[in-house]
């Protein structure tokens, strides 16, 4: 017996029906064509306001770090290394010992090339050191400067929208309208304040 | 020097050449083109949530978006392919502007009869027989290009046209069953004073704007050029302003059959009567940008289906286009026949 056709059903022609649909659909695109509702990001001139417990850009805070490589070692992205530095050693140590005494600390760097931002090193820190800043539209010239080295590791980097004067906006879900962009306001002391989350 | 500017000013009004170049024809069909491809793109954006071309001019509402597209083909490299037949490559898209616009130079913009460029008696026909000229060089430049997505776009567009010819001819001559005139002179002028023709026959109409809107693959009958199934049908292979001008011609053509359906339902110049002793500007200029006006509305109206309408399936086009619009096309031939007939207009 040849296999029997079984696919899915034309559904049956019904001329009052499809006229009917077409002239909704016409008046629904009429009423958005005269009352539209849009939400197209503007971007340079407006930007999104991230949460403050956004997993955007890691930063290092040297002066907690405690150089315990436990960064390192989960990163699943290898993006993670530690560098070894050697520090000015107390005067005390100087003085205590006959030979220089020679103080060699290790910091993490990170290679954003690598990254994938799961955050596991900053949730892995002992000491807090790590930690997530709202910020991930970040632009590098070139595949070199991802790579940061601990001077550039310290610093925020800045939002290039919000540098320029944007206007920072955020999504919120009404209703009536849909998805519909309300503006916010930017506190200004937020920056050095927020914790890791 | 008034010899000079009158000598000029006779050039310009020659009506094959006012009429061909100038306005309704190629200088004021590429204005309305670049209007209404803005209009499209920014309407489209207005029913989809979004914003469309800006940035190029902020004050114009990226007006001058069209142009730079423009300016950008206009510089871009022609590549013709090895395996292609180029001498067809080429040709088809330059005919197919030239026999686009040729139906403007068999039809009146004004009553006066020196503004004729052929003589008016039997002009639907012949402007009905030019219209349908053009759809073959779409086939050939799928032909000549060699490719399979231009060969599957151009045999598409052979499938259409069996859909769309019928009845775009059928519903412009229900206007002239319905006058008892071949004569586009006597069709708008027998609409003076609101007698528009669309009033008299909706259904005739309707066939006309859903064949119009079939035979330059606007939505939803954007069949031969469906760009998430077959790239960009038969312009696969076109670069730089080939490309532009084959784009440009689709519109091109549904501004010369819109200008015919404005004449035919829409009444033309109608309420605007160019008195008998008229100049060139009140005589010929004046009625002319009236229908071209019309005209844009009119596109305008077929380009807001962008935004609301989806893609048919080959099959499905055909389906509407021979039991539906062929259909309200012979009801519509009907009942001119009977206002013809009864003598209502």
């Amino acid at each position: 017996m040849p296999p029997r056709f079984s696919g899915k059903k034309v559904p049956s022609y019904n001329f009052v029906k499809a006229v009917e649909g077409n002239i909704a659909a016409l008046i629904v695109g009429v009423k958005y064509f005269v009352k539209p509702i849009r939400f197209t990001l503007m971007y340079p001139n407006e930007y999104i306001k991230l949460d403050s417990r956004y997993r955007g850009f890691i930063v290092l805070n040297k002066a907690k770090c405690i150089g315990c490589e436990s960064c390192a070692r989960i990163c699943p992205a290898a993006a993670m290394k530690m560098i070894k530095i050697e520090e000015q050693p107390k005067q005390e140590a100087q003085e205590q010992s006959k030979k220089p005494v020679k103080k060699v600390k290790k910091h993490p760097v990170i290679n954003y090339q690598r990254c994938i931002f799961c955050g596991f090193c900053v949730d892995v820190c002992p000491v807090e050191a790590l930690r997530h800043i709202p910020v991930h539209d970040v632009v590098y010239l070139n595949m070199a400067e991802m790579d940061l080295d601990l001077i550039e590791f310290q610093k925020e980097p800045v939002n290039p929208a919000a540098a320029e004067g944007g206007i920072p906006v955020r999504y919120v879900f009404d209703p009536d309208r849909g998805l519909v962009k309300v503006r916010v306001e930017v506190q200004e002391s937020a920056g050095g304040e927020r914790g890791s989350g | 020097m008034t010899g000079v500017i009158e000598a000029v000013l006779k050039i310009i009004f020659w009506p094959p050449i006012y009429q061909y170049v100038i306005v309704p024809g190629l200088i004021a069909s590429l204005v309305v083109v670049i209007t209404i491809l803005w209009f499209e793109r920014k309407a489209a954006a207005r029913v989809q949530m979004r914003i469309g071309p800006y940035n190029v001019s902020p004050k114009l509402k990226g007006y001058l978006q069209l142009i730079a597209d423009l300016v950008r083909y206009a510089f871009q490299e022609i590549v013709v392919p090895r395996t292609a037949d180029a001498a067809a490559f080429l040709l088809a898209p330059l005919l197919l502007l030239v026999f686009t616009l040729l139906p403007l130079v068999a039809i009146p913009v004004s009553p006066l009869e020196w503004t004729w460029p052929i003589s008016m008696k039997y002009s639907v026909l012949v402007a009905l027989a030019l219209s349908v000229l053009s759809p073959i060089f779409l086939i050939l430049m799928g032909w000549a290009s060699n490719n399979r997505f231009a060969t599957i776009g151009g045999i598409r567009e052979a499938f259409l046209i069996t859909a769309y010819e019928l009845v775009a001819v059928l519903s412009i001559l229900s206007v002239s069953a319905a006058l008892r005139t071949f004569d586009f002179v006597e069709i708008v002028e027998a609409q003076q004073g609101f007698k528009w023709l669309i009033l008299y026959n909706p259904l005739a109409f309707l066939a006309g704007l859903i064949a119009i809107l079939m035979s330059t693959s606007g939505f939803p009958f954007e069949i031969p050029e469906a760009e998430h199934e077959i790239v960009a049908g038969p312009f696969t292979e076109y670069t730089g302003i080939v490309y532009g001008l084959n784009m440009g011609a689709a519109y091109m053509k549904r501004y010369a059959l819109s200008v015919l359906l404005v004449l035919a339902f829409l009444g033309g110049w109608a309420p605007y009567t160019p008195p008998a002793n008229a100049g060139y500007v009140a005589g010929y200029l004046i009625p002319s940008i009236i229908v071209v006006v019309k005209a844009t509305i009119l596109m305008a109206v077929m380009s807001f289906l962008r935004a609301v309408y989806g893609r048919y399936r080959i099959d499905q086009a055909l389906d509407v286009g021979w039991r539906l619009i062929f259909t309200l096309a012979l009801l519509g031939l009907g009942l001119g026949l009977l206002q013809g007939y009864l003598g209502v207009i």
